[in-house]
């Protein structure tokens, strides 16, 4: 009952500090971004006056218009004279949406139109998303003994002790996906596009690889694209390997707070090899560390742990 | 999960894809196209009835106007009541969103300061928000076990057996689950929203799955409701997105442990499929290979004895009549002795069969009626071959 009872006052502890950290956003934001906003404002009423002044246009006409064009907008509809002509679902696009749908990113720059389309969209993501969530799971298990489980081994048989060696190497796996995931992208965007700087495509590679997708920035979406269908496709390569790359990250962070203890403190669910734990173990039951840390003993991912935990053949009948 | 399988769901995926760009090609261009020439007239529409603006001017104008709106801000109405898109209760939405990863877009920062400032606060706060997630989740698993072991309990009673209650327990929690944090909100957000029904359950589930397009969000109606009521509806949006994610994040996690199950009993069923055949094939092969070796060794010794019989029956009838090819009364004694002996054997005529064949074809004991002079070496090639 004790561990019950913990674990509930932890919980309640983390909805409190999660609310804490939402104020405090909300706070920082508002005022970071209201000053800026009125004077938009300001700006946009005083164009407006000058418009209305010049012409023989009345406002009550000019409000139903432009509410018009801000509807069709809305949808990537765009009413300018030299607005390009590719239609916002020819194939590559609508590929371009559908990954989007599918790694649950959702730009909104392009949304369904039409009835038929919202509704197969609620079919297509309720199946994609989980399917697509099951292939990077897998990518990553694959790739996390190359990429993670041989250096840290490397390490330690050059004789660092186990928790520093995750330590450095975590460190390097960082620096590593910071440099070619964002920093190099960011760099190429802000050539290919040309009202993006630096920051914006730096602001662009985070608020995608997070899957956050706000939409505010949508690469591929100027106005006379050269190439477009490739750089879409290209766009979602990348998307497609550095949330890959987002997901072996926070696996190699869960197994660190494995490894020092932080998931058992906090009573988290443990980080899970499929392919070597039977059955899950529970969250709460052990409180001191193991003999053997997790991390080592699954250096060899495809080995089994012990021979008497994986039930050979002869056990299936059994089992 | 080995190579194959991971690229060959990866090839599913990409698959996937390409099939629902194609079913949404077809379904959004027709009205895309129609929206395209509907705003065109709306526009010329407008030039032609208010001939003193000009193209230029207007384009202008809407292009201000539309990247204002990106901005957030709404041009529409006068500035009186307007609400802001960055008081403290609509901020606080949007840092719920940007936690979550929904991210919907309606409201983004503008300033690189703020830029800056929303990278940061998504890298401490959606693991923060993770760690939320798996504690909620794991206390709805832990709240809804205990009842369905009630169920459980219950249901034994009638002798129904365990895969079965486990299935229906977890269709129980499905449905229940659907039922609180979706077909409830749905109503909820038709009533307030006015949204139709097909939006509000797209909504719901864009929302949920945290792709979060954008295109309709709760409490976006501004000025008119009265703010008073937003602010306390907000809040509650967001309390709900936390716990359906975690109710959402559940069920995914149960496919996903169903899956793990399904594909190490596959794994293991396959495995031992593969054991057994490769048992099969190891008695086979030794079986044939003990065959062989017997077969071999038998027409060696036969071989010897033709042989032995050969060169008494030469040494007897003198040199002259071995260089004869025909059948003399001694070798058809022999072929007679070896057919009697290929009675004797019957598993070896039929495994020997083509040999035996050939030899019966020419109705002496040497391939292609050679002399026996050439019989040794034959002899040794046909063991050879055997072996």
């Amino acid at each position: 009952m004790h561990s019950v009872g913990r674990s509930w006052l932890l919980l309640t502890g983390f909805v409190l500090f999660y609310v804490i950290y939402l104020l405090f956003g909300a706070l920082v934001f508002s005022s970071v971004e209201r000053p800026v906003e009125d004077k938009l404002r300001q700006d946009v009423e005083a164009l407006k006056r000058e418009f209305l002044n010049q012409s023989c246009v009345n406002a009550a006409s000019l409000e139903r218009f432009l509410l018009k064009v801000l509807a069709a907008n809305k949808y990537g509809v765009s009413v300018l004279r030299n607005a390009s002509v590719a239609s916002n679902w020819d194939l590559a696009s609508s590929m371009f949406f559908a990954n989007t749908l599918v790694t649950t990113v959702g730009y909104g720059h392009t949304t369904p139109l039409s009835d038929t389309g919202k509704a197969f969209s609620i079919l297509y993501a309720l199946i994609g998303v989980p399917f697509t969530m099951l292939v990077l799971t897998a990518c990553v298990q694959r790739i996390m003994h190359p990429l993670v489980l041989a250096p840290v081994g490397l390490l330690q048989r050059r004789g660092m002790q186990p928790r520093p060696a995750t330590v450095v190497h975590f460190v390097l796996l960082l620096a590593v996906v910071v440099l070619c995931f964002f920093v190099m992208p960011a760099a190429i965007f802000s050539v290919l596009e040309p009202s993006w700087s630096f920051l914006d495509g730096i602001y662009f590679c985070f608020i995608s690889l997070c899957t956050i997708g706000l939409g505010d920035f949508v690469p591929a979406t100027q106005p006379r694209q050269k190439y477009r269908q490739l750089y879409q496709v290209s766009v979602m390569v990348y998307l497609f390997v550095g949330l890959m790359m987002m997901f072996l990250l926070l696996r190699t962070i869960h197994k660190m707070a494995d490894l020092h203890g932080l998931t058992t403190f906090l009573q988290l669910p443990r980080c899970e090899e499929s392919d070597l734990d039977d059955a899950r173990k529970p969250i709460v039951e052990d409180r001191h560390e193991a003999q053997t840390p997790p991390f080592l003993t699954e250096k060899e991912a495809s080995k089994p742990l012990e021979p008497g935990s994986q039930p050979s053949y002869n056990t299936i009948n059994t089992g | 999960m080995r190579w194959k399988t991971v690229s060959a769901i990866f090839f599913l995926v990409v698959f996937y894809l390409i099939i629902g760009a194609t079913v949404f090609r077809a379904l959004e261009q027709p009205q895309e196209s129609s929206q395209k020439l509907a705003i065109l007239a709306q526009k010329l529409e407008f030039l032609a009835m208010h001939a003193c603006v000009n193209s230029s001017e207007l384009e202008d104008l809407v292009k201000q106007v539309v990247s204002a709106v990106r901005a957030g801000v709404n041009p529409s109405g006068n500035a009186s009541n307007q609400t802001s898109l960055w008081d403290i209760s609509s901020s606080f939405f949007f840092a719920g969103t940007v936690i979550t990863t929904i991210g919907f877009g309606n409201i983004s920062p503008h300033t690189e300061g703020g830029r800056i400032f929303c990278i940061i606060y998504a890298l401490l706060g959606i693991p923060l928000f993770g760690f939320l997630l798996a504690g909620v989740g794991d206390q709805l698993g832990t709240i809804f076990g205990k009842g369905i072991a009630k169920v459980e309990k219950m249901i034994v009673k009638w002798k129904v057996s365990q895969t079965k209650i486990r299935v229906i327990s977890t269709l129980i929690f499905i449905l229940f689950g659907c039922l609180i944090f979706v077909a409830l909100p749905v109503v909820i957000f038709k009533q307030i929203e006015g949204w139709s029904t097909l939006e509000s359950i797209y909504f719901v589930v864009i929302t949920l799955t945290t792709i979060g397009f954008g295109d309709f969000v709760a409490g976006e109606k501004g000025g008119s409701e009265n703010p008073e009521f937003l602010n306390y509806y907000k809040p509650v949006v967001l309390f709900w997105i936390l716990v359906g994610l975690a109710y959402f994040a559940a069920v995914l996690s149960m496919i996903g442990d169903w899956f793990r199950v399904i594909s190490k009993k596959t794994k293991e069923e396959v495995g031992e499929f593969r054991a057994h055949a490769a048992e099969w094939t190891a008695n086979v092969s030794a079986e044939f290979k003990e065959t062989r070796r017997r077969l071999s060794v038998d027409i060696y010794d036969k071989f010897q004895r033709a042989a032995s019989i050969k060169r008494k029956l030469s040494s007897e009838l003198g040199i002259n009549t071995a260089l004869n090819q025909e059948m003399t009364p001694g070798k058809r004694a022999l072929s007679c002795s070896l057919c009697e002996d290929r009675e004797a054997y019957p598993n070896l005529t039929l495994s020997l069969s083509p040999i035996t064949g050939r030899l019966a074809r020419n109705g002496s004991l040497y391939l292609n009626g050679l002399s026996p002079d050439y019989a040794d070496r034959r002899e040794v090639a046909i063991i050879e071959n055997l072996k």
